[in-house]
């Protein structure tokens, strides 16, 4: 099925060109390292291949495209074009025909060249990444295709970029869905990774609220207040179809989906007290896994289906617990100040993201599962609620103040490098972000 | 006779209405579409003097019904203050005499902290008063508690004084339906 949407999906055709050499390219540098430095890499203008003057001249296009694309991922630094010494007119687009130097020199330890041409209504890119310290060539791709799909061409090859250095792709076909609030009605929205796209999922008028990516990306739960009481539903994105998963009395909220989509972990108060019930979402089966006067909230499973985390008043004020998949073996993760929540596990299983109070600011941390190494990730005075990880665990998104506003924002889980997502004309609050999967968008 | 019973039965229904949009502009919330306001108004203009007493009869209860007050918690906190358990108090005994009515408690927190956690807060916010009417003799089936956490402020700005207007219960006092 995966195999089939790869190929039916793919536009593009690519070649590879001196394949070997990405193989033996030498560890480049840690990114999860507290010491990383971004890498610095230059992109001069990309080379028209044919001068025949026909198409639309793409030479800026494609290297502003792949800078911000680039600088997006929070781990290059894009030198200036003011600072380049390479005559650009006369340099070429290979190994042989690139004064490396010149771009030593000025402090890019890497340089990215690229040409492209058109055959009939066909557009063909060639992007080549090189180290120019050594003066060698790290990876190189051809693509050709509709000269629509050249932001495709630019969002491939900086996955390649990323791989190539840092031995993982990117999170660039992925989505954010979030809650857009204007006024007293709510409904939920989706973006890309980039900022682009945005669009909205729901149109009820009412309050819509908590969406949730299934893993495969294929629907997005959500409780909405459209009938009155805060139901539960799940909507496919595809046929748009939304089914009502969960109506009882009172709240029904679902805060997390199993690795492999098939069950639901809910809060429900219908007994007049919130609690954690697990739902399976192909037979419709409910089991209650806590059993106490306490709020027991947000529940979130471990990518291995096994620990689920969740927030509890039990001790008091809201903390962070956690329990096996069974309700048993309840124990209190988190213990500094007086209210943390929202835990969101990270895709490897290792860390649990939450929101934590400090000095009276809401703020992102994220803690090792066994309770070791808390780590404060965001300080700003805007704070950050609700954090959700990529599925590469590379980034977290969450949401931030600023003054009567709530935007979206995205930071690299290490705690740098913080990026706020556009707005959409209309909407003051934004929150409650979810990242979703890898969607093969390219 | 049953010409007065139509005309009872429409004057109720628009004090109806009026209080529904007066408690929908007050809380800005739960919005339902207000037309037929005007249309239910003017039909029950052309009514004779009788029925006017019985309006006014009407009207006052529905004024008395729609001035319970909201009550206030401290952040993060559902237990009623001694305040609270005192407006709690005079809405039950005010029940008690008016049995053909019940009330809907909505719960509210201010939008610190996290949404989801709020939804709960509210919940039990909305409990906890039911609890205590429940406790002075209302029966539960006239209590019906929603919570809406932080998505309905009272008052949309980011002070201490406007959170502490959010933290609240508000009361719907309204007449059975038939």
């Amino acid at each position: 099925m995966k195999i089939m949407r790869a190929i039916t999906g793919f536009l593009i055709f690519l070649l590879v060109f001196f394949s070997g050499s990405a193989a033996c390219a030498k560890v480049y540098i840690d990114i999860n390292s507290p010491a990383f430095q971004k890498f610095p890499v230059a992109i001069p203008e990309f080379k028209n291949l044919q001068n025949t003057g026909t198409g639309e001249n793409l030479s800026a296009w494609f290297a502003d495209q792949l800078s911000r694309t680039l600088k997006i991922t929070g781990f290059f630094n894009i030198i200036s074009k003011d600072a380049f010494l390479e005559d650009q007119a006369t340099a070429g687009i290979t190994a042989g025909r690139i004064d490396f130097s010149s771009w030593s020199s000025i402090g890019s330890d890497f340089l990215v060249k690229g040409g492209f041409s058109y055959s009939g209504d066909r557009l063909a890119v060639e992007f080549r990444l090189f180290d120019t310290i050594e003066g060698k060539l790290i990876t190189g791709k051809k693509y050709w295709g509709n000269p629509k799909e050249k932001k495709a061409m630019v969002i491939k090859f900086a996955n390649e970029i990323l791989m190539a250095l840092t031995g993982k792709g990117g999170v660039f076909d992925t989505k954010i869905a979030f809650v857009g609030k204007k006024g007293n009605r709510s409904e939920i929205y989706t973006i890309n990774f980039d900022g682009s796209a945005p669009a909205r999922v729901t149109a009820y008028d009412s309050l819509t609220l908590l969406p949730r990516w299934s893993p495969d990306g294929s629907k997005i739960s959500f409780t909405s207040y459209k009938t009155g009481n805060p139901d539960c539903y799940i909507r496919t994105l595809k046929n748009r179809k939304t089914e009502r998963i969960s109506h009882f009395r009172g709240l029904n909220l679902l805060t997390s989906w199993s690795p492999d989509g098939e069950k639901a972990l809910l809060v429900l108060s219908k007994d007049g007290n919130e609690d954690i019930y697990v739902k399976n979402l192909v037979n419709g089966s409910l089991k209650r896994l806590t059993r106490n006067r306490s709020i027991d909230v947000s529940p979130s499973w471990s990518p291995d289906g096994r620990t689920i985390a969740f927030v509890s008043n039990r001790s008091g004020s809201p903390q962070i617990f956690l329990m096996n998949s069974e309700g048993k073996n309840i124990r209190r993760l988190t213990f500094e100040g007086s209210y943390n929540t929202s835990p969101c596990w990270s895709p490897d299983g290792t860390r649990i993201a939450y929101e934590g109070s400090s000095n009276g600011v809401f703020q992102i941390f994220s803690i090792g599962e066994n309770g070791d190494n808390p780590l404060q990730l965001t300080f700003e005075g805007g704070g950050g609620e609700s954090p959700s990880w990529s599925a590469d665990g590379r980034y977290l998104t969450f949401s931030s103040r600023f003054g009567k506003q709530r935007r979206i924002c995205v930071i690299n889980s290490n705690g740098l490098n913080v990026r706020i997502l556009p707005a959409i004309r209309g909407i003051d609050i934004f929150k409650t972000p979810s990242w979703s999967g890898h969607l093969n968008l390219y | 006779m049953k010409r007065n019973v139509i005309t009872g039965m429409l004057v109720l229904v628009c004090s109806f209405l009026l209080i529904f949009a007066a408690g929908c502009a007050k809380d800005q919330g739960t919005v339902k579409s207000d037309t037929g306001l005007t249309q239910a108004q003017s039909s029950a203009e052309g009514t004779g003097e009788q029925s006017l007493q019985e309006q006014s009869l009407r009207e006052k209860l529905m004024a008395e019904a729609a001035a319970f007050q909201d009550i206030y918690f401290n952040f993060d906190k559902y237990d009623l203050k001694p305040e609270a358990r005192a407006m709690l108090e005079d809405l039950s005994n005010w029940l008690s005499e008016h049995a053909d009515f019940e009330v809907t408690i909505e719960g509210h927190c201010d939008n610190r902290g996290t949404a989801v956690y709020n939804l709960a807060l509210g919940e039990r916010r909305a409990e906890a008063a039911k609890a205590y009417m429940a406790n002075l003799g209302v029966a539960g089936d006239r209590i019906t508690t929603i919570s809406y956490g932080e998505e309905l402020p009272a008052d949309p700005r980011d002070c201490e004084s406007a959170w502490a207007k959010n933290r609240r219960d508000h009361f719907i006092v309204f007449p059975k339906k038939q």
